[in-house]
């Protein structure tokens, strides 16, 4: 299993393919947020939406096997209730990802050492319109003690982080999420 | 074995943790689940267990021809007369026919019985549905298939596989 990861294989992705661009680059940006700065990563957000998508999924499986266990007309009722719940369910789940996760792609907690005090949370959220080389890279911290929030952002193209195969430059993209971390971190401490 | 584990098209999938490959599987549930819903609704608001079939025979010519999709609706308050054209099974045959009605027996106990084009005795609980409206030549796609079984299966798995593989 240990071989299956490919975590130490530089990674390389299609270049002309924008979600995958955006892919790379938002792990790379959680990598150094996890990694680097040894925040914890809460998933609580993804989970909801696996929650969400499960239950919806469940619903559709349960019509198929009642409507195979008690051929149509029988079935009807049942039937009525699973595509009800499951279109409602698509509903919900399209406004869950509109405003609830909007593109945030990481939550993460920075525990108190003393685990006295709230812990304080660091959010990324990032964008990459079609057709556009920009990627816009969000990060906002909320300070568990005051509620206090604090949020900034940098966009830049992507090629500067791709050479010409499309192998991520992990070295060059990491020192933008420190410094932009750095910035957001002592403004806030200034407070 | 290590082959595969070196294959680029895999590295997508490898870089993945548990939560994203379960979000893989459901994206592809529910792509299945939206196409199966949506033909459950239909079943629901026709009232019938087929409510789209594809005319696999040209014994209906002029009228429709192999290829056509028939719309169908089976509603209980609206009994079926001459003339219109119903989508029945027959024990021992897997596809549904389409003929046109030509007589109506109905008995005092609330048995009815078709002679349709063709000269089938149908009976009401074989009747899938009327047909009230077609698309022609649609369901070409569908008959093709059926005759290259393959054919369509290697479709099913190429699709499949690319919405596995292919993150978001």
């Amino acid at each position: 299993m240990d071989k299956w990861k490919a975590d130490d294989k530089p990674v390389k992705i299609d270049k002309w393919d924008g979600s995958a661009i955006k892919n790379a680059l938002d792990d790379a940006a959680k990598k150094v947020m996890t990694d680097n700065f040894g925040f914890k990563e809460e998933h609580r957000l993804m989970d909801l939406r696996l929650l969400i998508c499960t239950v919806a999924v469940g619903f559709s499986l349960f019509a198929l096997v009642w409507d195979y266990i008690r051929p149509f007309p029988e079935s009807r009722p049942i039937l009525i209730i699973c595509v009800l719940s499951y279109f409602m369910l698509m509903g919900v789940l399209t406004l869950y990802t509109t405003y609830m996760e909007q593109n945030i792609f990481l939550v993460a907690a920075d525990k108190d050492k003393a685990g006295l005090e709230p812990d304080d949370k660091w959010e990324l959220a990032s964008t990459l319109k079609k057709y556009t080389h920009l990627y816009k890279l969000k990060m906002t911290f909320t300070n568990g003690k005051t509620g206090l929030c604090r949020s900034e952002e940098i966009e830049r193209p992507v090629n500067n982080y791709f050479d010409e195969e499309g192998t991520l430059l992990f070295k060059l993209f990491e020192p933008e999420v420190r410094t932009l971390q750095g910035r957001i971190a002592a403004a806030s401490k200034k407070e | 074995m290590f082959g595969l584990m070196e294959a680029d098209f895999l590295d997508d999938v490898r870089r993945m943790n548990k939560r994203q490959l379960y979000y893989q599987v459901l994206n592809f549930g529910m792509i299945v689940s939206s196409a199966l819903m949506i033909w459950k609704g239909l079943m629901v608001v026709t009232g019938s267990e087929s409510p789209i079939v594809v005319v696999l025979s040209g014994s209906m010519e002029p009228a429709f021809h192999r290829g056509d999709l028939l719309f169908l609706t089976n509603h209980r308050e609206e009994p079926i007369r001459v003339g219109e054209i119903v989508v029945f099974k027959v024990e021992g045959r897997d596809i549904p026919i389409v003929h046109r009605v030509l007589k109506v027996h109905e008995k005092e106990d609330g048995t009815v019985r078709f002679l349709t084009k063709g000269d089938n005795n149908s009976r009401k609980k074989d009747v899938v549905g009327r047909a009230r409206g077609f698309v022609p030549y649609v369901g070409i796609v569908t008959i093709l298939m059926n005759d290259y079984p393959k054919f369509k299966y290697a479709i099913l798995a190429c699709l499949g596989l690319f919405v596995l593989l292919h993150r978001e």
